[in-house]
Order: structure tokens, then sequence, then C-alpha cells
């Protein structure tokens, strides 16, 4: 776990008990617009990977029960048993409702964004958790192809300034704030 | 079929609290682990214990803090049944979690 620290720019904000605000630039808005959209179409992709039997796709059972080969589709969808076989029969039961869980938090995100005009986000609480959720899921696919498990924080500040990845981690750190300006808007709402 | 006549013989204890809870956790034998990850933010992972098990910040906070030192923590005990939800609902939380046995080595 990482923790983050402040910045001049408040992030998100609560306004009253059910609304929280940030403000966006034009370019700010439009990392955000593509990272989320990559996130809908990574779980798409798994979605059409298998031609789901419509029938068991009704009750929720899917027809992968092998884990992703793509590392940042098993950071999202990890095994819920170190056991291979257990976490296979688990996977073919519930990774269809995980996976359309996700998706509706990025989809929400998507449209909150692509429905402001100028930038500004104005959310109730449960938006505000699809936001936090969604948040979650591009962080954790960044910090993977980040390799952050392996790289230190040390590492990945001192990135050459030609390295492509030198951009990744600067939107990787800038996410961290924003979520994290978002969570404490949303604590003060838990006390 | 039983028929009861008259109280038992045996009288009820103090040791019996204990006898109960022994009972009862025998029948829970599944734990959900939550494991350190280096994405996670530490007021995330606070934040989504306090929300999906009605933790206390303080309780949340401690729990946080032993999968960030430790590398795990036991969040939850109950049916396997009851482990299954909870570790679904902290993969959509994006938390890295697990069920197992509870005699099952950590």
């Amino acid at each position: 776990m990482s923790k983050k620290s402040n910045s001049d720019n408040p992030g998100f904000t609560r306004h009253g008990k059910n609304d929280y605000v940030a403000n966006f630039s034009p370019s700010e808005k439009e990392v955000l617009i593509n990272l989320v959209q990559q996130i809908i179409e990574l779980l798409g992709e798994r979605a059409d990977n298998h031609s789901e039997d419509p029938l068991a796709a009704m009750v929720g059972i899917t027809s992968h029960d092998s884990p992703p080969e793509d590392e940042v589709l098993l950071r999202l969808l990890p095994n819920a048993y170190s056991d291979q076989v257990e976490a296979a029969e688990f996977r073919r039961y519930t990774e269809l409702t995980l996976r359309a869980k996700k998706s509706v938090n990025a989809v929400s995100m998507h449209t909150d964004l692509m429905n402001s005009t100028d930038g500004c986000i104005d959310i109730d609480h449960q938006g505000a958790n699809a936001w936090l959720g969604a948040m979650n899921d591009i962080r954790l696919a960044l910090g993977v192809r980040l390799k952050v498990v392996s790289n230190t924080y040390e590492e990945l500040e001192i990135l050459a300034p030609d390295d492509p990845m030198r951009g990744v981690y600067a939107v990787y750190s800038w996410l961290g704030w924003l979520q994290e300006s978002l969570i404490q808007a949303l604590m003060d709402d838990a006390l | 079929m039983v028929k009861i006549d008259e109280a038992p013989a045996t009288e009820i204890k103090e040791d019996l609290e204990e006898a109960i809870n022994a009972a009862f956790i025998s029948d829970k034998p599944w734990v959900t682990i939550v494991w350190d990850d280096p994405v996670n933010l530490m007021s995330y992972v606070t934040y989504v214990l306090m929300k999906l098990f009605n933790f206390t910040r303080e309780k949340a906070h401690v729990l946080m803090m032993q999968v960030h030192t430790q590398g795990k923590a036991v969040v939850s005990t109950g049916s396997r049944e009851e482990m299954e939800r909870d570790v679904s609902q902290l993969h959509e939380y994006g938390l890295w979690a697990t069920l197992q046995r509870s005699d099952q080595e950590l």
C-alpha cells in the first residue's frame, strides 16, 4: 500500500451531505476518459473472448474457469482460492458478476465525464463510490503495467525523461492523489 | 424421539459460555484474508473495510496496518458461503483477498 500527500488543488471536496465535486482541466478530463474507456474495453474483451452460453449467463455462470492470461485482467479478476481447482470453480460462478460490477462503475465514471461540458464533476454518494472503484481499477491496471510490485517508488520517480513509462507514472501518481481526495471526502461522511 | 421428563442432573456451570463459543467456532471454519499490495492506498483499504464490514475507523485502521506491516490479515470468519460473499465484495473493490479453512496455514 502507499501513502499520498496533499496538493494545492483540492481534488474532490464534499459539498453538503451527499454532494462531491471536482474540477478538471480539458486535458485532465481527456486523460480520465481515455483511461476509463480502456478499462471498459479490457473487461469487454474478456467477455468477448468466450462465447458465453446465454442461458448460463442469465444465471451468472460463465464459461471462464481459468484465470485471465493478461496480468492486468488477472489483477482486476483475481483468484479467490490459492487452490487452482477451487479457484476455477468459484470463478465459473462469480466472474461474470464481478466483471459486470466493475463495468458498471467504469461506465458510470465515463458517463459523468462525457456529460460534463466545463470539466466540473458533481456526483452523489453512489456516484462517488462508483468513481472510487473505477479509479482504483485504473490504478491497479497502471500499477501492473508500471510493475509497481517489483519497482520501488524511488526507481519510478527517476525514470529517464524519454522513458515512455515516465508519463504513465505521472498519471498513476496524479490518480492516487485524486483518489485520496475522494476517500477523505467520503470518510468525513462515514464518521 | 426424546421425551424430557425432568431437568438434567448436570448443572449449568460458568464454563458454559466457553463451551458454546467453542461449538460455534467449530461451525465457522473459514476465514477471509486480505493480502498486501503496493497499489491500493492505505486510506482506501481502511475505507473499504469500514464500508463492507461496518468496522469502526479504529478497527479498520488496525487491520489495514496489519495487512501493511505483516503482509496479510484475517478480516472475517464464518461459513464458506459467507466468506465467498466477503471475498467477492473485496474483489469488487479491488482488494486482493482469498478465503481458506481457518486451520489451513496462512
